[in-house]
């Protein structure tokens, strides 16, 4: 424990201590006249968080720390993570620790059209829309299905031939499956670009066969529309084997389409999807490789991300349509509809899951808004969603009515009022929510919100229980490289976006303390 | 834990006090625009002072920043100001970024940087999230989230460079 600390405290202290002197300067010097100390080429990231639930009794420290130094075309730098403990919502075995997560060296040569860059080390990718590939990091939900090896890319004459081998950290927090993949990419012809990846999952224990994804995808835009489509399948020779008797070729497929249409102010936009036990990991099924579009709407409201739906790679087909019409300058309206339903009867998974189960709706969700600028000094926004979801098995309305006070070019009072009414479909309960939030913000440093939120329930006729949620949450910037963040009381688990910045967070009653720093 | 965390405040404080903003090299990333082309942020420097926005579709703030700095980006393109949007969606609301940007008539340029990868270099976590670059290619100021008022912040140091 103590190890840790001194660890901690060394990576993150060290940091500021060696900064103060560095940056000491004249202040009366103009930001734009600024020299940078450092030595060119260097930065740092440190992002720091911690939080003590009064209820739980836990406390959480969390710190990563970046460093990064580029000179000319190379590039390379690691991450230093530190739990203590780890946050329990964060998959793997281990409780605590303090290590190097991520490591790279890059070369960079040529530019956009014709030139080639090479990563050693860990490193992210993402071919077309994520059908086969997307590893990525979102530390706000703590995914990192970050690869370690060697990932290549080159450009010429209007082709993008990225190649790479990895292999990602599994939940024993151990790298024994490799990935092998590529990715051939035209855009030469400028009406139409066209792309094919393959990958291949080599499992590192237990043998096994491989398990290898291939797509095939096109990007014509012709006119006001623009399209893009890709289809994709999956093959295991030993589950080919076990399930099929070796009688189909595939053992999964998905496609996925969408198309844009716009004219002047007015913009359509529609997706289509259809995934067919098509998850893409590791052997030990513990990391993903893939994440196609779900086609759900996001949200930045409060409740209207409280019904959430997963995307499930394996059984979902639909499609979401949504439609903008800028009448003038004050006035944006919106209008979504999407639909997302698992598979039919004899789909690969119901085949290879051995179930014989009826299409169902996974979620169905339609959203109206309107933004209105009535003046130079209020604006507001307001709208009305439709909710059924199959995960929590609910029906949600969800009324939002959002006004910013602008009384002068830097202070605004902002006050948003949430109503969600919820039919669960398995109690038959009828339950409601209502969040409050009232926020100040003073331009360019200050921002203190309120949000306050009652569920409402009615276990029995004329018996209803409130539960209440109520925080205070204030944002302060310190000289424009640091930014600091204090949470106190009450959270509801669920997305919630304060001052601008959006983030997913489970239920949590306390304090939390949030430090940003880059240099 | 709590000394600890009160140190690390201190230690805060005490180098802010003495700190200021300070300006690096910005990476030289390479994105697709909403058309498709390939490019690269080196090839506007040299010609002056670039902003660079990153945002999101689903982003609410960002909506109200990209509405300002589209006010800030008319009054000052003559004078050799550049302006780039970098959409940070992701294969969810990928396909959604180019009707956003044409239902709302912006006239900057608009980058898709779909795994986040220029987001990255940038230290980029969430959005809005605003740097501008000197004609060089330093960052010269940086500025996460929004509210209004920012953007003469912004618009304060864009002079700065102006002069």
């Amino acid at each position: 424990m103590k190890l840790f600390r001194t660890t901690s405290a060394a990576a993150i202290c060290v940091l500021f201590i060696v900064s103060a002197p560095v940056y000491s300067q004249d202040t009366t010097e103009v930001k734009s006249e600024i020299n940078n100390y450092l030595p060119s080429g260097l930065s740092l990231l440190n992002q720091l968080k911690y939080s003590k639930d009064l209820q739980n009794k836990t406390d959480i420290f969390e710190d990563w720390l970046n460093i990064d130094y580029r000179y000319d075309v190379f590039s390379t730098g690691v991450r230093l993570v530190s739990f203590e403990p780890k946050d329990p919502t964060v998959a793997g075995l281990k409780r605590k620790y303090t290590t190097i997560d991520f490591g790279y060296i890059k070369a960079d040569i040529g530019d956009a059209d014709k030139g080639m860059d090479i990563t050693a080390g860990n490193y992210y990718a993402m071919f077309g829309r994520g059908l086969v590939l997307k590893s990525y990091e979102d530390r706000n939900i703590r995914i990192d299905n970050n690869l370690l090896g060697l990932k290549a890319a080159g450009r010429y004459m209007g082709f993008t031939l990225t190649a790479l081998i990895g292999k990602p950290l599994n939940l024993n927090e151990k790298r024994v499956d490799v990935l092998h993949a590529f990715d051939l990419e035209y855009g030469g012809f400028a009406p139409v670009k066209a792309g094919f990846t393959f990958a291949s999952n080599q499992p590192g224990t237990g043998g096994g066969s491989n398990t290898n994804a291939a797509s095939i995808r096109v990007l014509p835009s012709i006119g006001n529309f623009d399209f893009y489509g890709e289809y994709a399948v999956k093959q295991n020779k030993d589950q080919q084997q076990e399930y099929f008797n070796g009688s189909r070729s595939i053992i999964g497929k998905a496609y996925y389409g969408s198309m844009n249409f716009y004219y002047n102010s007015f913009t359509f936009s529609g997706e289509y999807k259809y995934y067919d036990n098509f998850l893409f990991g590791t052997a030990d099924n513990s990391v993903n490789y893939n994440t196609p579009p779900s086609a759900r709407k996001d949200y930045t409201f409060i409740l209207l991300n409280r019904h959430p739906s997963p995307l499930n790679q394996n059984d979902e087909q639909g499609y979401q349509v949504e439609a903008n019409y800028t009448v003038n300058d004050g006035v944006i309206l919106s209008a979504v509809y999407g639909l997302t339903k698992t598979l039919p009867t004899g789909s690969y998974f119901q085949l290879v899951s051995g179930t014989n189960l009826q299409e169902m709706t996974q979620l169905k969700e339609s959203l109206v808004q309107a933004d209105v600028t009535w003046s130079g000094s209020l604006k507001t926004t307001a709208a009305l969603a439709y909710n059924e979801e199959l995960a929590t098995n609910t029906v949600n309305i969800t009324p939002v009515l959002e006004n910013r006070f602008y009384f002068n070019e830097i202070n605004t009072i902002s006050l948003t009022i949430e109503h969600q009414q919820t039919r669960s479909r398995s109690t038959l309960e009828h339950y409601y929510e209502d969040v409050f939030t009232l926020e100040y913000l003073r331009s360019p440093d200050f921002s203190v919100s309120l949000v306050s939120e009652i569920d409402t329930h009615e276990p029995e006729a004329g018996r209803r229980v409130r539960t209440f949620w109520n925080f205070i949450q204030f944002g302060y910037n310190i000289f424009g490289h640091t930014e600091l963040s204090l949470l106190l009381g009450s959270r509801q688990a669920g997305a919630i976006c304060i001052g601008g910045v959006c983030r997913y967070e489970p239920e949590f009653h306390g304090i939390e303390l949030k430090m940003l720093t880059r240099l | 834990m709590r000394s600890l965390i009160l140190l690390c405040i201190s230690l805060i404080v005490f180098s802010s006090a003495f700190a200021q903003d300070h300006k690096h090299a910005s990476p030289n990333v390479k994105l697709e625009d909403i058309n498709g082309k390939k490019v690269q942020l080196k090839n506007w420097f040299g010609k002056g002072p670039v902003i660079i926005s990153f945002w999101a579709t689903w982003c609410m703030p960002c909506q109200e920043e990209l509405a300002e700095y589209q006010k800030l980006y008319n009054e000052y393109k003559e004078r050799g100001v550049q302006m780039l949007a970098i959409s940070i969606d992701d294969e969810k609301s990928a396909a959604k970024v180019k009707p956003f940007v044409k239902s709302r008539n912006y006239s900057f340029t608009i980058l898709l940087d779909s795994n986040s990868d220029a987001a990255h270099e940038f230290y980029v976590h969430d959005v809005p999230n605003t740097f501008l670059l000197d004609k060089k290619g330093n960052i010269v100021f940086s500025h996460h989230s929004y509210k209004r008022g920012d953007e003469l912040e912004l618009k304060k140091n864009i002079e700065e460079l102006l002069k």
